[in-house]
């Protein structure tokens, strides 16, 4: 039976091949699209997975709550912490462990002692414990080494670049920052890439300098400490002992307050908040957002297979007498239609991976990372399918099996089954949904295009074209070094400015310290201090609004503020604060100028207030503004300029430009996955809507020939086809509109400078989407309506 | 086998009845030939439907195989149309998208008969209506007689003990429309199957036994056939 079933689906398929066309084409855009959805969400869940016992595996935080409600965090926590945390709460932690992230030159000699490689690479300063917290797959020695100062334990990638194969590193050495050699002890396999630390090169902590410092005030991000708690231990059990462990190391009177959190492991890779070491943050709600836009994908595309089949029906309906009067019942008929269904939905998956397979590449480009489509490799992409097959048959296929299994024999047998049974309302209904979820698409796609215009446009306060970023090595030897560079970088033609700075004017490199103004007390909130030399202005084209630029100088004897610093401090005539004190962290300096303000972060955020005074030992650019005309000659130049001055060290360059582009990764990804999913939906509804005008027009053919020979011009007659979808679409796009407004609002709420919300982008989504309607149905109505009015009547 | 009582089948718009059948009352036997004959809009078709169970009465007592049909849920209804009831129409009704073969086997595959029963079935069936050769042709690869053959063959496929035919022969040539009336009274006289079918033509129900006239949606007349000379 099923056989057959399969066998009359496929005649029937093919005898329609319009509409199968239409709807396999449809489907299987909307399921590759799906599929790579689901792939890429699934590579996205699956970070930091697969560790023994990871649900008793936490990271400790850092939070500051401010008087003025603002709450700071972050990733790391002061150095002591561990060591304290390990003796208060033994009773319930089975391992603690730091993990300091840093980088450094590695250079490796050959067995001749020539040197064989030199690069810049991230290292991680961690306890033998770490190990215990997370189960790595050791190739060769083990974690005790790492309780050997001198020793350090590699990746297999590593060990293949420093010694051509893992299997020789052990006992090899390796020279970290030209001081200290370590002795390879352990050679671990490759740390997956979906893993929040990605361990290349670890080195005991015994060997990290600062590893015993005592200051609870100072929080790096590059300090993370892990636990891993007692087997017969809950989380909720360590309120009591943390509220403890705060008030006995921190001083209650703090401006702000601090606190702990244990954040569990599986949270990292989604947590805003804060940080952690591979950078690859994806919240949970762009993840939802990105499954429902498939999920409507979806609807969409089963919709116009709704529709069709609907609209069909009636050439089934003799069929589906004479098989009732046969002797089959209902739910027979149901199930030889969801077979048609399911083969149209089978035919779609192919075509559909396919596709996926085909735009793979992009994807993976769009989200820098290696997501795979081997359903071998995830069985679970395979289920999905499986499951999407499913839904997509029930979805699409059960609705019209009903209807048309349920038609009259009587009726069905006299043909006096009409067209509009299978619900013409029903239909209607289903393309305003339709076009609805395709105009609030169109509508976002809209709005976010014009806010990324609208920040590229942003004046930020600073000029940030031609800038180069170097990277300066600063130990005490190399800051010897720096003026004669700076003097040799300014004779290079093409270089118009040069600026020694801890960082440019914007950037996601920021440092917060607790501060007091003209000797009064702590301020309640911190200042984000930027330190650099005298040429930072110039070189930034930064705008002085009172007072005057600082002197050349190595240390800090006199700061710059900005505009929001003041009106934090509530002084409101700039001129006023020129003179005034800063005392921070035992130094006091005075305030000499006043800057505009200028953005210093991304435009999600708002302007911080900032200090900026020379302090040679945090130089850690050489801010290079270029003749834009003659950049890379230029910087070809500089280049070999700083090898001559830093021969020990790895040349680092960048631009300011990109590095600011690059904040806006997730709106660009945003952007252009809301760009491709509405072109997707457009084009799957009007295909829909051209099957359903097709339908419409074969039906009325009779119609227009009649009203034709009455005189109807061939105008009012494609008018008269037109007419109803017209509406449908327009009653869309009011179904549309708040939907829409909703959705971009909130969306653009997450922007501290943001557009306001116009009608423009919603009256241009009505437009776009009536004047395509319009087109597509006007194609074929036209057609409909020039057709041979004799073909038409003389049947009859 | 079959007893009607009182059968009455109107249509109410607005309050006002429109009769399509009044006061029928009649009783067909087992290996009976009825023809039911009358003008256009006389109530053949609603008679022969409510016969087939395809339209309900608005009031009467219909009698089938004695049991009362009149108000028969779907399940038995098909279990009836299974085993006991075929249908031949005006139009053929085949379905397009199956073969010869396959619109005969379909009755039989709802009927879940096994498969080799099934060929031996269908092979005879081919046999007998001389349309072996047209197996694998699809129906409108054939000509209306034809066609009608086939859809005699599906209708008797599943052995059925009763015919119910509207108008079989409305769409065919005469020569055609002799062929396929003697098939019936061959069926009717040497298997011993009930046939009932509607006709517009006096010859065609000189084939039976037994006429039915309706006039206006009242049987007037019932009249037998005398045993025709034409075998």
């Amino acid at each position: 039976m099923f056989k057959l079933n399969l066998k009359i689906a496929w005649r029937n398929l093919w005898k329609n091949k319009g509409y199968t066309f239409i709807n396999i084409l449809g489907l299987s855009i909307g399921m590759a699209s799906c599929i790579l959805i689901f792939i890429f969400i699934r590579y996205q869940m699956s970070f930091d997975e697969g560790f023994k016992n990871e649900d008793k595996i936490y990271r400790v935080v850092s939070t500051w709550d401010y008087a003025d409600g603002n709450q700071f965090s972050s990733q790391g926590v002061p150095l002591p912490l561990t060591p304290a945390m390990r003796n208060d709460f033994s009773p319930y932690i089975e391992k603690i462990s730091a993990i300091q992230q840093s980088a450094g030159l590695i250079k490796i000699k050959d067995a001749a002692g020539k040197e064989r490689l030199k690069t810049i690479e991230s290292v991680f300063y961690l306890e033998p414990d770490f190990f215990e917290i997370f189960n790595y797959n050791w190739l060769s020695g083990n974690y005790n080494s790492l309780t050997d100062p001198g020793n350090v334990v590699i990746s297999k990638e590593m060990a293949n670049k420093f010694f051509g194969d893992w299997k020789n590193a052990l006992g090899k050495s390796i020279n970290f920052d030209g001081k200290i050699n370590y002795t390879v002890s352990g050679v671990i396999d490759d740390v997956a890439e979906n893993n929040s630390i990605p361990l290349k090169i670890m080195l005991p902590y015994k060997s990290f300098k600062d590893r015993n410092m005592t200051n609870w005030g100072s929080v790096g991000s590059n300090s993370e400490t892990y636990i891993k708690l007692k087997s017969n231990v809950n989380i909720e059990t360590l309120a009591g002992p943390l509220k403890s462990f705060l008030k006995k190391y921190y001083v209650e009177n703090a401006p702000g307050k601090e606190g702990h959190l244990f954040q569990p492991l599986t949270d990292i890779h989604y947590n805003e908040k804060f940080g952690n070491f591979s950078g690859r943050i994806m919240p949970k709600k762009q993840l939802w957002g990105l499954a429902v836009i498939g999920f409507f994908l979806m609807v969409t595309a089963s919709i116009n297979f709704i529709n069709l089949a609907t609209a069909q029906a009636v050439s089934r309906s003799k069929e589906v007498g004479v098989r009732k009067v046969m002797g089959s019942q209902r739910s027979q008929l149901v199930t030889q239609f969801l077979t048609e269904t399911l083969t149209i939905v089978l035919i779609s998956l192919l075509i559909g991976s396919v596709l996926t397979e085909i735009a793979l590449p992009g994807m993976q480009s769009l989200f820098d990372s290696k997501i795979s489509f081997s359903i071998f490799q995830h069985p679970i992409i395979l289920v999905f399918m499986l499951l999407l097959v499913v839904f997509v048959s029930l979805l699409a296929g059960f609705y019209p099996a009903v209807v048309m299994s349920g038609f009259n024999p009587a009726l069905a047998i006299k043909n006096k089954i009409s067209a509009n049974t299978g619900g013409l309302g029903l239909r209607k209904i289903l393309v305003v949904v339709q076009f609805a979820i395709t105009v609030t698409l169109i509508i976002g796609t809209l709005v976010i295009l014009q806010q990324m215009k609208y920040i590229r446009e942003q004046p930020l306060g600073f000029n940030p074209t031609a800038i180069a970023m170097v990277d300066l090595p600063n130990d005490s030897l190399t800051t010897q070094r720096f003026a004669t560079f700076k003097t040799q970088l300014k004779q290079v033609p093409g270089v118009e400015e040069v600026s020694f700075c801890r960082t440019a004017p914007s950037s996601q490199n920021n440092n917060g310290s607790s501060f007091s103004y003209n000797g009064g007390k702590d301020a309640d909130f911190q200042v984000n201090t930027k330190n650099a030399d005298e040429d930072y202005l110039k070189t930034f084209d930064l705008k002085l609004v009172a007072g005057r630029n600082l002197v050349k100088s190595d240390t800090i004897n006199e700061y710059l503020v900005n505009e929001t610093l003041l009106k934090k401090l509530n002084v409101r005539n700039p001129n006023e604060a020129i003179g005034k004190m800063i005392s921070m962290g035992g130094m006091k300096a005075p305030i000499v100028g006043v800057i505009q303000d200028f953005k210093n972060k991304s435009l999600h955020e708002n302007i911080d207030p900032i200090l900026i005074g020379a302090l040679k030992p945090r130089f850690f650019y050489a801010a290079i503004k270029l003749n834009s005309k003659q950049m890379l000659g230029t910087m070809k130049t500089v280049e070999k300029i700083w090898q001559n001055t830093f021969p020990e060290s790895v040349y680092n360059e960048s631009f300011l430009n990109e590095e600011i582009n690059n904040y806006y990764q997730g709106e660009k990804i945003m952007g252009t996955l809301f760009k491709v999913f509405a072109g997707v939906i457009i084009f799957i509804s009007f295909i829909g809507l051209f099957g359903l005008i097709s339908f419409v027009a074969t039906q009325r053919t009779k119609e227009v020939a009649i009203r034709k020979v009455l005189g109807a011009s061939t105008i009012e007659l494609v008018k008269m086809l037109n007419g109803s979808f017209l509406l449908m679409v327009f009653i869309a796009n009011l179904v549309a509109w708040p939907l829409a407004y909703l959705f971009v609002s909130r969306w653009l709420s997450g922007f501290a400078y943001r557009i306001d919300i116009s009608i423009w982008p919603f009256a241009l989504a009505m437009l776009i989407s009536m004047a395509i309607t319009l087109i597509t149905v006007s194609i074929r109505s036209y057609k409909a309506a020039v057709a041979n009015t004799i073909d038409a009547l003389k049947y009859e | 086998m079959i007893q009607l009582k009182n059968i009455e089948k109107y249509y109410s718009s607005k309050g006002i009845k429109h009769y399509v059948l009044r006061h029928v009352t009649t009783t067909i036997k087992q290996g009976e030939f009825v023809s039911i004959m009358g003008p256009s809009g006389a109530g053949k078709s609603t008679l022969l439907n409510i016969l087939g169970m395809l339209e309900e009465p608005t009031y009467g007592n219909y009698e089938f195989m004695d049991e009362d049909v009149t108000n028969l849920n779907e399940r038995k209804r098909i279990e009836l149309y299974r085993n006991h009831i075929g249908f031949v129409f005006q139009a053929y009704h085949l379905i397009d998208e199956m073969t010869v073969y396959e619109n005969i086997e379909a009755p039989l595959l709802y009927k879940k008969i096994g498969s080799s029963e099934r060929k031996s079935r269908i092979a005879d069936l081919l046999d007998r209506f001389n349309i072996v050769a047209k197996k694998d042709l699809f129906p409108n690869q054939l000509s209306g007689g034809q066609q009608q053959l086939v859809g005699i063959a599906r209708a008797l496929a599943a052995q059925p003990s009763i015919i119910l035919a509207d108008e079989p022969t409305g769409n065919l040539q005469s020569a055609q429309a002799e062929e396929i009336m003697q098939l019936f009274q061959k069926l009717n006289k040497e298997e011993g199957i009930t046939i009932i079918q509607v006709t517009h033509s006096e010859k065609n129900a000189e084939y039976g036994n037994r006429i039915l006239h309706i006039a206006d949606g009242v049987v007037k007349d019932d009249v037998a056939v005398r045993d025709s000379v034409k075998i």
